[in-house]
Formats: C-alpha cells, sequence, structure tokens
C-alpha cells in the first residue's frame, strides 16, 4: 500500500512537472486560434518528452549521477561548456516567465498588479529552498496542481459536439485567415512548451537527489509513462476549452485570465478558484524546477558539490549560483518586459535549442561503460533517434518562421 | 589505459564521496627512454581554461588566476588516487586536499552568514 502511494505522488509530481506557464499560455493561445488543429504536436511531445524523460532517468538511478554530469567525459570540455552556457540562459529565461506567471495568477485573484508579486513569489521560492525538504516541496505543489483539472471538467461541462471534436483532432486543418507558416510556427512553440528541456534536467538530477538507486528504476518509469500522458491530457484539456469557449467570441490570448475564463464559463466563481489554485502550484512548482535545473547544470559541468537536499554550507558554489540566478531573474522580471511575450521567447528557445539537450542523452544512454546491461534497447534507439530529427528539423525551421511569421502575429 | 579517453573529464570525489572537481587535464612526465607517464591529475578552472583555449579559456583561466593569486590549477598526484573507475575517488578527505579555494571562499563570505545555512532540508 505504501509502495503504491509513493508511486502515485510520483506521478502527481511528474503531471505538475509537465504543466508550466508555457503550456497554460500556449495551449489557449493556441486552442482560441487553432482550435483542435495543433492537438497532434501534444501527442508527439508527450511521447519525446517520455523518451528522453526515461532514458535520463534510467542513467541517474543506474549510475548515480545525472546525465550532465557525464557528458563532458564524452563530448569534451568545449562543446560541454558551450552546451551548459546555452542551457543556462534558456532555463534562466524559462525562471523569468514562470515568476512572472505565479505573480500573474495571484493578480487575478487580488488586483494587485503582479509587478509587485514578482519579488513576493521569489522570497517564498527561497524559503522553500532553505527550508523545505526535497521531497515535501515536490509533493505540495504536485498534488495541489491537480487542481488544474477543472480545465478537463469544463470540456464536458462546455457540452461539445464530440464527433465534431474528434473529426478536428484526427483531420487537422489551418483555419481561414492563418498562413501555414503560422500555423508551424506555433506548432513548434507548443512543441516547445511541452518538451522543455528543464523538465529532463530535473528529473534526472531529481533522481540523485532522491537518492534512487538501480532498484528505483521502476518509480522512475512509472513516473515518466503515466505522469507525462496525464499531463499532456490537461494540455489538451486546456486546448480544447479554449476552442469551445474562446474562438466563437473570437476572444485572443493575451492575458493569463483568458486562460481561465473558458472554467470561469463553465463552473463560475469556484472554477476561477480552483483553476487560479491549479496554476499558482504548477508554476511555482517551475519556479523551483527551472531555478534548480539552472544551477544543476553548470554545477554537473564543473564539478562542484551540488544538491538542494544537501546542506547549503555542504554546496556553497551551487547554493550561492541558485540565489544569484533568482535575483537575476527577478530583476529582469521586474523591467516590466510583457511576461506573455517573455512566455513564448523561453518556450521558442526551448524549441531552438532541444537538440543539445538531447544528443547528450542519448550517447549517455548507449554508453556500457557506464549503463552495463541497462543501456537503451532498440525501443529507446529507434524513437530516440526518430526524435532527434523531428527537434533538430524544428530546430532549423524555428528561426526562418520567427523572421516570416514576425513571431506569430 | 588511454589516458585521453579514461582520465580527462572524470568526475572526482574525495574519501567520503564529496566532489572535489573533474579532471581538467593531466600532468605528463616524459622520460629518457620516449616512454611517456601520467604522473599527476589537475583540477581548476586554470587548468581547463588552459584546454579550452581561445580568448574564453585565456580569461577563464586569468580570471581565476587573479582570484586565487596563483596561475596554477590544483595539483593531484596520481599516488592520492585510491580509486579509478567512472568516478575518480581519492584517498584523503577533502580538507587535506590542495583544492577546494573558491567553495571555501564562496562558504565563509556568502553562505555561512545567512541564517539556517547549516541546517539540512533533506
Amino acid at each position: 500500500m505504501k509502495r503504491v502511494l509513493g508511486l502515485a505522488l510520483g506521478v502527481f509530481t511528474a503531471i505538475g512537472g509537465f504543466m508550466d506557464i508555457g503550456d497554460l499560455v500556449t495551449d489557449a493561445l493556441i486552442g482560441a486560434r487553432f482550435g483542435l488543429a495543433l492537438v497532434w504536436v501534444t501527442v508527439v511531445a508527450v511521447i519525446g518528452i517520455s523518451t528522453y524523460s526515461e532514458m535520463a532517468g534510467r542513467v541517474a538511478t543506474i549510475t548515480g549521477r545525472p546525465v550532465f554530469d557525464l557528458v563532458r567525459e564524452r563530448t569534451g570540455p568545449r562543446i560541454a561548456l558551450g552546451n551548459v552556457v546555452v542551457s543556462y540562459l534558456v532555463n534562466a529565461l524559462t525562471l523569468v516567465a514562470e515568476l512572472c506567471g505565479v505573480a500573474l495568477a495571484l493578480e487575478l485573484l487580488s488586483d494587485v498588479h503582479y509587478l509587485l508579486w514578482v519579488p513576493a513569489v521569489a522570497v517564498l521560492a527561497f524559503v522553500v529552498l532553505w527550508k523545505l525538504p526535497y521531497e515535501m516541496m515536490e509533493r505540495v505543489y504536485g498534488l495541489t496542481g491537480l487542481a488544474l483539472f477543472v480545465f478537463v471538467f469544463a470540456v464536458w461541462q462546455l457540452g461539445p459536439d464530440w464527433g465534431q471534436m474528434l473529426s478536428d483532432v484526427t483531420r487537422p486543418s489551418v483555419p481561414a485567415g492563418e498562413g501555414l507558416p503560422t500555423y508551424f510556427f506555433y506548432a513548434i512553440v507548443m512543441l516547445g512548451a511541452q518538451m522543455t528541456p528543464y523538465e529532463v534536467f530535473f528529473f534526472s538530477s531529481g533522481a540523485v537527489e532522491h537518492e534512487w538507486d538501480a532498484s528505483q528504476l521502476l518509480d522512475a518509469r512509472v513516473n515518466v509513462f503515466l505522469g507525462y500522458p496525464i499531463g499532456g491530457a490537461l494540455a489538451i484539456g486546456i486546448q480544447a476549452v479554449a476552442y469551445l469557449a474562446l474562438q466563437p467570441a473570437g476572444i485572443q490570448v493575451e492575458h493569463l485570465g483568458q486562460t481561465v475564463l473558458p472554467v470561469a464559463i463553465a463552473f463560475g466563481k469556484i472554477g476561477i478558484a480552483l483553476a487560479v489554485l491549479g496554476i499558482v502550484a504548477a508554476t511555482f512548482g517551475s519556479v523551483m524546477e527551472t531555478l534548480l535545473s539552472s544551477s544543476y547544470t553548470v554545477a554537473q559541468h564543473f564539478g562542484w558539490e551540488w544538491g538542494k537536499a544537501k546542506k547549503p554550507v555542504e554546496a556553497s558554489r551551487f547554493t550561492a549560483l541558485t540565489l544569484l540566478t533568482l535575483v537575476a531573474a527577478v530583476g529582469v522580471a521586474l523591467t516590466a518586459w510583457n511576461p506573455i511575450t517573455i512566455t513564448i521567447y523561453s518556450v521558442y528557445l526551448g524549441a531552438a535549442t532541444l537538440p543539445f539537450t538531447y544528443v547528450p542523452i542519448l550517447i549517455v544512454a548507449n554508453d556500457r561503460n557506464y549503463l552495463g546491461d541497462h543501456v537503451n534497447g532498440r525501443l529507446a534507439n529507434g524513437l530516440g533517434v526518430i526524435y532527434l530529427v523531428v527537434v533538430t528539423a524544428a530546430a532549423l525551421a524555428a528561426l526562418p518562421l520567427l523572421i516570416i511569421t514576425k513571431g506569430g502575429l | 589505459m588511454h589516458a585521453g579517453l579514461d582520465l580527462l573529464d572524470r568526475h572526482v570525489v574525495d574519501r567520503d564521496g564529496r566532489a572535489v572537481g573533474k579532471v581538467d587535464d593531466l600532468e605528463i612526465e616524459c622520460a629518457e627512454d620516449g616512454t611517456v607517464e601520467v604522473t599527476a591529475l589537475l583540477l581548476g578552472p586554470e587548468a581547463l581554461g588552459r584546454r579550452i583555449g581561445g580568448a574564453l579559456g585565456r580569461s577563464m583561466g586569468g580570471i581565476a588566476a587573479r582570484f586565487s593569486g596563483d596561475p596554477e590549477p590544483a595539483r593531484i598526484g596520481l599516488e592520492l588516487v585510491e580509486e579509478l573507475d567512472i568516478v575518480i575517488k581519492l584517498k584523503h578527505p577533502l580538507h587535506q586536499l590542495p583544492v577546494g579555494r573558491f567553495e571555501r571562499w564562496v562558504r565563509e563570505h556568502v553562505i555561512e552568514p545567512l541564517p539556517g545555512a547549516t541546517d539540512a532540508t533533506g
């Protein structure tokens, strides 16, 4: 029983880990503009993130060391350093977006401007970093984040034409008034929102923080293969309610409030409360995950002692970098640069740099020196290579599409 | 043993498993009979900077040298190595090794002054 409960809690954590501000904004934005015509991207993304997270989790449980701790030995210091710099910057920009996300959700509740909430959220992140045990941290935001299922229930409440929805999903078409480049630009943005690089950094480093060993490989796999698909179902739910409630009214998503609007239409105040609670939990969880991932990658590259579960004095450089990153992210957020724009760009940059994240994982997951008999099988390698082609194609197409569509306008 | 593949960039831990750093470079001696032997592991940004090369490598080594007041990287003689595996384990605890100046400086000047820095969060 305790075992089942432990597994279930892990899955809830993974669902919370999948959802973040990038998802919440792009799902609603895309649902309102493109209906269900990009649901297939979510399916593609869930299979991809599951494939690579399983590899990263397997490497960490078998070797006791996360992928980015090992990769320097295989690619050499120059390429690895370039990779770390890119990963750090993308993680840190995503952190800015997540901080703003929590603050925007609190603004919806309080009518206090989000910029005033940003420092408060950062202080809370500091307290969690300093005081809350690792597992507790994950469970609190994982369980609270389940309130987001109100978006899925809202699909039923809005009473859709199921036959029409099914045909929209299975026979996607570009809506009238939208160009094909714009459609593909948003397909890449959605891919980036759902295959965010920090998820694999956090998952593999988290396995080490939990002190998982080979006997917990099953835990890692259940987390990935149940948690991410359920997270994907949530994402499709958000797209569907935006399509049902926002598209007919011609509403474009330019603010987090519009993400919540369909739930308000379906369930009224209680719906708003649950949606905002879920959003605060999911984005705050992502604040912690992107923050820690930023310093995980750097510490692991240089061989510093690292870990949130350690005493701060036992991992001083790691802790100092984490605090510095948090302060810098607050600074960038307070420039009052449009938070929705920051979100879209962080997601876009995540997509454009995905090959840098995935190549090392594929290399290490095939290395018998580290993994022995636990190296990739045919299925993992087959999917791994296919997804490497997919994310590389997306990364190459990202810049031309950004220019042609002027950022998706 | 192929030094370049088997030693470079490996993770180094102390006797108790605490992180010491990465093998950033190697000290190699050529004997008179022409044999080449690895004599020590070199750790720290000074060594890594030299290997990365270019303006970036030079500035990395330069900044590290300015902070530590010593242009040479930390040197760990091979006689201090307990075990060579996917992780290199040393015979001594961290405080007896000639490494960790930067970690110590950050601990004493940045982390320790903060309240609760010595509490484990778990």
